[in-house]
């Protein structure tokens, strides 16, 4: 009983790790953060819909937005993603494993590999063409969008 | 300490014993039944180029100034550095796992299925792409291209000759599927490169572990090193080295760690030594010459 109560603490504790994960940027049809959020959710006995269900429901432009996108839900198979989705993993989760589990989002909410393998301008400014993750980003953040002709000239000159 | 140990340690140290959720894990790839000549055999190690022909070759770069950066894409990244991200995760229903398949397949007990494969396959892809990008534009863009052309010429060819599918229609159909895949997937992992560790977290999960709940946090922590740690390998190799295949990706089952300044120091000398006397040496064969910078 104690150490299922200590299970449950250690969730909730991974619950809280989990919830400072940063919110995707673009919308896609499963989130890793609020997927793993209810999972975890589950063994910390708290309520699933409850606490952070602020409004998840993806509205018909997002919707059409995705689908738009990719013809698949960027890099999935629809059919494959729906069983995963249905299936509920029967977590047996010990102490330690979730001790685990939190070290390690803890290592990557830190950023601990970006900044141990620095990789520096080279590869984030790569020589052929220094603005490409930077015009991503915008694109994604929507600070700068792309006009037709910035997308024309990418199509014809590749960059 | 914990910095250096490998991805393949880090995964194995994981108390986490859940199954993983394998709706596919029976469809394995057949081995096909007349193990096919995948490659020319101008692509076989043990094919020589008769000398004669070697020679007429070499004066034909000579003579007409062939760039042979524009010319070595084909081979390098083409044959070489496809051939590299294919074997990471070749399996064969009945055949034994190399060791780097069994870190995929075994400990991050990922299906052992055809597109399965393609995520591994596309992985790797990816992380040379972030290299090809640091080349000069032109250079770089056609390694790009010959690494993706080579790719899908060899599904095509896998589909029917493994798969068994025998409909062209229904091949084409897959091929697009891996097409938007494959854009999905450099898409996803070029922002969490350049943003953050949890986002690249979330685009491996999303596209390697095609967003299975159960997910080991352990085992994706593990993946974001394998994939930081060979991209700081890419980031110290000069545009040369890269553009002659001078490249491995480094096995799971090892890690690497961080140079000093004085490391990378050495390193730069001994590469800048090896292609300066290339270089000035006149018997340097034309199709060994380079333009590419040895010094970046």
């Amino acid at each position: 009983m104690s150490s299922s109560q200590a299970v449950r603490d250690a969730a909730k504790q991974l619950v809280s790790v989990l919830e400072r994960f940063p919110a995707q940027r673009i919308r896609h049809i499963v989130s890793f953060k609020d997927s793993q959020i209810e999972r975890f959710k589950r063994v910390a006995g708290l309520s699933v819909d409850g606490g952070s269900g602020n409004n998840k429901k993806a509205s018909i432009e997002e919707i059409k937005d995705i689908i738009n996108r990719t013809s698949g839900p960027l890099g999935l198979q629809k059919d494959l993603l729906k069983k995963m989705q249905a299936a509920l993993p029967d977590d047996e989760l010990s102490l330690q494993s979730i001790e685990e589990q939190i070290k390690a989002l803890n290592s990557l909410t830190s950023n601990k590999y970006k900044n141990y393998y620095d990789v520096g301008d080279k590869l984030y400014k790569p020589a052929g063409n220094p603005q490409y993750y930077q015009r991503i980003l915008d694109e994604i953040e929507g600070k700068k969008k792309e006009t037709f002709m910035s997308a024309f000239r990418t199509v014809v000159f590749g960059k | 300490g914990n910095e250096v140990e490998s991805p393949e340690s880090v995964v194995k140290q994981s108390h986490m014993k859940v199954e993983p959720l394998d709706f596919s894990n029976n469809a394995t790839v057949k081995v096909p039944k007349n193990k096919i000549v995948v490659e020319s055999k101008y692509e076989s190690k043990s094919y020589e180029l008769p000398k004669w022909k070697e020679a007429l070759g070499e004066l034909f770069i000579k003579t007409f100034r062939l760039d042979m950066d524009k010319v070595r894409a084909g081979p390098v990244a083409g044959f070489y550095y496809y051939s590299l991200c294919k074997e990471q995760a070749l399996q064969y229903e009945g055949e034994e796992l190399s060791e780097t398949a069994k870190f995929f397949y075994e400990d991050l007990k990922l299906p052992r299925t055809f597109s399965q494969w393609f995520q591994i396959t596309l992985l790797h892809e990816w992380i040379l792409f972030v290299r090809m990008r640091a080349m000069p534009f032109k250079y770089g863009r056609n390694y790009q291209q010959k690494l993706v052309d080579r790719t899908f010429a060899d599904i095509e060819m896998r589909l029917f000759e493994e798969m068994n599918v025998n409909s062209g229609r229904i091949a084409d159909q897959y091929l697009k599927d891996f097409n938007t895949q494959m854009r999905g997937a450099v898409f996803a992992y070029d922002e969490g490169f350049y943003t953050d560790d949890a986002t690249l977290a979330a685009a491996v999960w999303r596209n390697l572990f095609s967003g299975r709940k159960n997910i080991d946090m352990v085992h994706l922590e593990a993946v974001v090193r394998y994939i930081r740690s060979q991209l700081y390998v890419l980031s110290r190799l000069s545009d040369r080295d890269f553009a002659m295949g001078n490249f491995k990706f480094v096995p799971p089952n090892e890690s690497v760690t961080v140079l000093t300044p004085e490391q990378e120091a050495e390193l730069k000398r001994k590469v800048a030594e090896k292609y300066e006397a290339m270089d000035k040496d006149p018997n340097t064969l034309p199709s060994n010459r380079s333009k590419l910078s040895y010094t970046n």
